[in-house]
């Protein structure tokens, strides 16, 4: 079996998060013995609040439930924060990268034939993604405020306790990640079989998939979302925050598509891209540009306009201090500008100008994932730390090399797709002057 | 048919779309400026093969928006806030947070608008005669068949008759204006 190798670097990987794991627990328990009473009389003050309702209110929500939500800043929080944003900057791609093979076969499309392989293979880091995750779950006590409090005290917790328990969280998510391995692993299974024999059976089998993987994916990615970064705030309340996730993931994953196509685009890519293909992909980046604004619009929008409480003390705390400018960063950078820019036709294939804008939209889509995780360790105001470039840089340096290594294992592009010949004729044109050749 | 009757054009027919592809090509690789294609369905990539340049009705649609987002925006401010002050719901007079939706709105429509009326406009339309509809042939331009119109008034008009038969046309006739 090719993937083998793959697989024991995983076990290796597994392993190595174990050792880190196991001495950060020694660590929290050493660090904790103290915290555990503070946070107590924490979620003690929080019970109270229901009380002080009209004031909290009085005073913008301030007051609701805010030392609940406080986490103390440490070596171990800090790294955990910064390790949280980065992973779920990097779960956007991969996630993003199997709606868009999901997409494909929904859809029957012959256009992104070519550019299927990249993102089967993307795709499937999904089981990398579930390693990865391990940190995350096995310290979740030290990044999850709700999971010291008990639910007796806190009315917000009790009422949601059958999703935020330990057990639940750490079974959804594992059961989760399987699931996506289990469904991208299929698709580059059937794909790649389909470049042996050509057979049409490996693209139904795909379809049928496509069909109901998509409401395993919808229903599946909200509660990852929801569990991995709406819990901060457990007091929240929000039934977009999984599509919010969503816009913006595949807005990341459009520009990181684009950036790999145009790059292989001379190479393992030559002759099956063409500017078509490069303009459909550019396209579908500026929709999922408007479709994000219009997401988080309306989350912003319905939840000024209600004003209530459990709703509102998410976005006003995320206007205190300088993450009042972050909001707006994320409006201008993650809107306004790449709209005006992607507007017109020849940008979207422009190198010079998509370049760039890959860059920017990775930044974008990190400063929102900061914008959502950060401020429950930093109350007061963005704060940067060495740790939060070094997770991020090493994170998506580690699944660029795998996935680079998953791309070798396999055919560049579907070679045998029925498909495939559609998207590379019926969709190009000879230029001026080859068409002489052509006649 | 009178014999003072200035030719409008030489329409080729074709059968296929194959056919009327190949033969696009070789109208722009000649160097055609007034002439066009005529399909009963869109052929994929024709656009590229006729040498159209990028439409220029976006120009149209994003004026209509910009004018669309001014006008909700600067309506609220003036009904809500200038004009007769009016607390709603204890939100602020102004804010482009509630006047973003009818704004937004008025963005789509306006857009709406002026890519209908720039899309006419550029295509000189309504028009409610063309001197193709004389011939007989064309009628099936809806139906099942393909054809390419040369206009008189380009410049190579001389060469346009053999430059259609040696295209593989199926039927060739001088449209009178």
């Amino acid at each position: 079996m090719i993937l083998s190798p793959f697989f024991k670097r995983i076990f290796a990987l597994l392993a190595c998060a174990g050792l880190v794991t196991f001495g950060a627990l020694r660590l929290v328990a050493a660090e904790h013995a103290e915290p555990a009473a503070a946070t107590h009389a924490a979620a003690e003050s929080h019970a109270a609040a229901p009380a002080e309702h009209g004031d909290a209110h009085a005073e913008g929500g301030h007051g609701h439930g805010h030392s609940a939500n406080a986490v103390e800043v440490t070596f171990l929080s800090q790294f955990l924060y910064s390790y949280l944003t980065a992973y779920m900057f990097c779960l956007s791609i991969v996630v993003g990268a199997l709606f868009l093979v999901i997409l494909h076969h929904l859809f029957d499309a012959s256009w992104s034939t070519p550019i299927r392989r990249v993102n089967e293979q993307i795709a499937c880091l999904a089981p990398v993604m579930g390693v990865l995750a391990l940190p995350i779950i096995i310290l979740a006590p030290s990044i999850y405020p709700w999971m010291s409090i008990d639910p007796a005290h806190d009315h917000a917790l009790d009422v949601k306790k059958i999703l935020f328990n330990r057990t639940s969280f750490t079974v959804i998510l594992l059961a989760i990640f399987g699931l996506w391995s289990f469904m991208a692993l299929n698709f580059r299974k059937w794909s790649v079989a389909q470049d042996k024999d050509g057979a049409a059976k490996w693209t139904s089998k795909a379809r049928f998939q496509a069909a109901w993987g998509i409401f395993a994916f919808a229903f599946s990615l909200t509660l990852v979302v929801f569990l991995l970064m709406k819990s901060l705030m457990h007091q929240f309340f929000s039934t977009m925050y999984g599509v919010y996730y969503f816009a913006g993931s595949v807005w990341t994953t459009l520009a990181t598509v684009y950036g790999i196509v145009t790059w292989l685009r001379t190479r393992e890519l030559k002759g099956v891209i063409f500017n078509n293909t490069i303009h459909y992909i550019g396209t579908l980046f500026f929709a999922f540009t408007v479709f994000y604004a219009y997401i988080h619009f309306s989350q912003y929008f319905l939840i000024w306009n209600a004003a209530i409480p459990e709703e509102t003390f998410w976005y006003v705390k995320r206007e205190v201090g300088s993450w009042w400018q972050v909001g707006l960063l994320i409006l201008f950078g993650h809107f306004f500008v790449p709209f005006l820019i992607l507007l017109r036709i020849d940008t979207k294939m422009n190198p010079l100008v998509m370049g760039p804008m890959i860059l920017w939209a990775w930044l974008m889509h990190y400063v929102d994932m900061t914008f959502n995780v950060m401020p429950v360790l930093y109350p007061e105001g963005l704060h940067v730390t060495l740790l939060d470039p070094i997770c991020w840089i090493g994170l998506a340096a580690v699944l660029a090399a795998l996935f680079w290594k998953n791309f070798k294992s396999a055919a560049p592009f579907p070679l045998k797709d029925p498909r495939l010949k559609e998207a590379i004729t019926q969709h190009e044109v000879p230029a001026p002057g080859a068409a002489a050749a052509h006649h | 048919m009178s014999a003072s009757a200035k030719p409008y054009g030489i329409l080729a027919q074709f059968d296929t779309a194959a056919d009327i592809f190949e033969a696009a090509l070789r109208c722009r690789d000649a160097g055609y400026r007034k002439w066009d294609v005529y399909t009963p369905f869109p052929i994929h990539g024709m656009d590229e093969a006729m040498g159209l340049e990028h439409s220029k009705v976006g120009y149209f649609t994003f004026c209509g928006g910009v004018t669309g987002f001014t006008t909700g925006m600067t309506m609220i401010w003036y009904m809500n806030k200038f004009d007769y002050g009016l607390v709603v719901g204890g939100k602020p007079l102004f804010t482009p947070l509630f006047a973003f939706p009818v704004s937004y709105e008025l963005t789509i429509l306006l857009s709406a608008f002026a890519t209908l009326g720039g899309m006419l406009l550029l295509n000189r339309l309504p028009k409610l005669y063309n001197p193709l509809f004389r011939s007989e042939n064309f009628k099936r331009a809806s139906n099942d068949r393909f054809f390419i119109c040369i206009e008189a008034a380009d410049p190579k008009f001389a060469e346009a008759r053999a430059l259609l038969e040696a295209s593989g046309a199926s039927a060739i006739e001088l449209v009178e204006d």
